[in-house]
């Protein structure tokens, strides 16, 4: 059963300053089926978060600018809504949870104020019914529902990004969108906020983009895997084909730069130089500088993507003429 | 209903652990019910003149004395809390609301910061004494036009400090946040803004209350605002200048009920402070 409910094609959104133009985000596109899960992996810098912004319709302008391509949510572009509609669909079809739990949660309301909150804006209840839900909520989340009146100090960082879980799926959401949810936790908590954050996505059947540089977590929830760099997906697949059939080679060099337990070498590989600068990207492959097999043709022209399977694309010269 | 009360006590538990603001609330709700009851305290008549008895130090009949034209000093006084009080709170009251809603407006839409603050820079240029002044005058002289004077003339100065608090909290990601839960731009202004940057503005408006008490009795003292025999703090104050050398308590009475006043205040503004933010409760 197909049933597509995000299709993001040929996005592009540029930060202008007065003294540079910063191509955050350059031509990326993807598509989400109910239900399913997407997580989008990559360096600092790759524009994983701009992309999430976009599609909140959060990018900062100035001085950021969508300049190009489409969202389509659920039959309807999102980058031609109006700003009110816009706001019905934010938090209510689509939501967010952002990276840093500690400074996302308002410190002066409750967090039962909170969450009741994005209830009372999406829904017609009354105060005391969202207040309920918001009792729900909680407790979905693993928290005790008295602790409905607490402030977010009183909480520690992992209850804090439960919270935030608990506000995006308070009105059900089609989509969620994690930004780094688990960055800012140690590694226990890690385990159990991902875990909880499955479940409930399961449950809700929630189509998820999840943002991570982790691929563990990837591996852990997600369906299909996107690889981004400097703005592009330059492969993307389902987990297995990223897994095991990984064919650029930064998505191979990302592979190779974690530790494995079964090979304890002293000194993990890297990947030679640094994400380049968004402001001066290079010619051709954006890649072509770090690349070990990098050729002529690489440093110049479009790099058209390259379907291996049905699922897995790559956007890689070396592929271009071998039909897999 | 009852969720509101046990917000309320739970603040006023918490501000009831500084002593020094409890015994600043004490003081000031003193000041007011002396305000209100001034007929029933007094022993005079502020007005009561009688050159038989002019110039009497402070003793058993008056304590607080009596001035060169024979008029007791402390019914001058209790009667004076009712007008020096209510200029301090209406004036500051009065540029709260201004001040606040133009640093808010300037703060959050970009598009207005500048227009909205070089003209507050405009106002700020003139100095506030004369800006006061010539409020006054193009209004009339009455005890609201001189609160309406002060108050207005004080606003660039709250403009600018709740512009600044405003600017650094609606960076904080929790407006993002807000944003993207689908909240309007006026509700992240009431809900998520503004009792973050309320702090700043609590702080200075009390301050700026003994300011607006001060300027208004300059005002007065220039025939600005409160008439002759009004007895407002500030007026008694420079009436009393003249004597300084020998009848010092006609201006140390009146300087002493401003300065408990603005003590007051300022204690239970940072009290309050302290006890609305949740974030420094212990």
């Amino acid at each position: 059963m197909s049933d597509k409910i995000l299709e993001v094609s040929d996005l592009q959104i540029r930060y202008v300053t007065d003294e540079e133009t910063v191509r955050a985000v350059n031509g990326v596109s993807f598509t989400l089926e109910r239900g399913e899960s997407i997580g989008l992996v990559g360096e600092t810098g790759a524009g994983k978060t701009t992309t999430a912004l976009g599609i909140m319709g959060l990018v900062p302008d100035p001085p950021g600018e969508i300049v190009g391509g489409s969202i389509v949510f659920e039959g309807q572009n999102l980058l031609t809504l109006p700003e009110k509609q816009m706001r019905e669909i934010r938090g209510g079809k689509i939501s967010m949870i952002f990276q840093d739990p500690m400074t996302s949660l308002n410190p002066v309301m409750t967090v039962g104020a909170q969450i009741a909150e994005v209830v009372l804006l999406h829904n017609k209840i009354t105060k005391a019914e969202a207040r309920e839900r918001a009792k729900k909520m909680l407790e979905q989340v693993g928290i005790p529902g008295s602790r409905c009146d607490d402030y977010p100090h009183q909480f520690s960082g992992g209850m804090k990004q439960r919270v935030m879980i608990a506000i995006a799926l308070a009105c059900s959401p089609e989509l969620l969108i994690a930004d780094e949810p688990t960055t800012a936790l140690d590694v226990t908590i890690q385990a159990q906020v991902l875990e909880l954050m499955r479940n409930l996505q399961k449950e809700y059947n929630t189509s998820l983009v999840l943002i991570t540089h982790d691929l563990g977590v990837v591996a852990k929830i997600c369906d299909k895997v996107a690889v981004v760099y400097a703005g592009e997906i330059i492969e993307s697949g389902t987990l297995k084909d990223i897994y095991t059939d990984k064919r650029h080679p930064y998505t191979i060099g990302l592979f190779e730069s974690l530790p494995d337990i079964e090979n304890d070498a002293a000194t993990l590989k890297v990947i030679q130089g640094s994400v380049p600068d968004p402001s001066n990207l290079p010619e051709g492959c954006k890649f072509n500088p770090r690349c070990p097999y990098a050729t002529e043709a690489c440093r110049s022209g479009d790099i058209k993507p390259v379907k291996i399977s049905d699922t897995h694309m790559v956007r890689c010269n070396r592929f271009s003429d071998t039909e897999v | 209903m009852k969720k509101k009360h046990t917000m309320l006590s739970e603040i006023w538990r918490r501000f009831k652990k500084n002593k020094q603001a409890v015994v600043g609330l004490i003081v000031l709700i003193l000041f007011v019910l002396v305000a209100i009851f001034a007929k029933q305290i007094a022993p005079y008549w502020y007005d009561d003149q009688d050159a038989n008895r002019a110039m009497i130090a402070p003793c058993m009949q008056y304590p607080f004395g009596t001035d060169n034209l024979g008029r007791d000093v402390l019914s001058r006084l209790i009667y004076g809390s009712r007008y020096s009080l209510s200029i301090g709170f209406l004036a500051v009251g009065i540029s709260v609301l201004t001040g606040g809603f133009l640093g808010v407006i300037a703060a959050y839409y970009p598009k207005l910061d500048n227009i909205i603050m070089r003209c507050m820079d405009l106002f700020m240029a003139i100095p506030q004494m004369l800006l006061a002044m010539c409020i006054v005058s193009a209004l009339g002289s009455s005890l609201f036009n001189l609160m309406l004077a002060v108050g207005l003339s004080s606003t660039p100065k709250f403009a600018r400090v709740v512009r600044a608090s405003v600017l650094a909290t609606r960076e904080q990601e929790f407006v993002e946040a807000a944003r993207a839960i689908g909240a309007s731009n006026t509700r992240i202004i009431l809900h998520h803004i503004l009792p973050n940057s309320i702090s700043a503005l609590i702080v200075q408006a009390t301050l700026a209350m003994a300011g607006a008490i001060i300027s208004a009795s300059a005002l007065s003292f220039l025939g600005f605002g409160i008439q002759a025999p009004m007895p407002e703090w500030g007026a008694m104050l420079s009436a009393g200048r003249k004597y300084i050398r020998t009848q010092a308590y006609l201006t140390v009475i009146p300087g002493l009920a401003i300065m408990a006043v603005v003590y007051a205040l300022n204690v239970v503004g940072d009290g309050l402070r302290d006890c609305l933010d949740p974030r420094l409760k212990k």
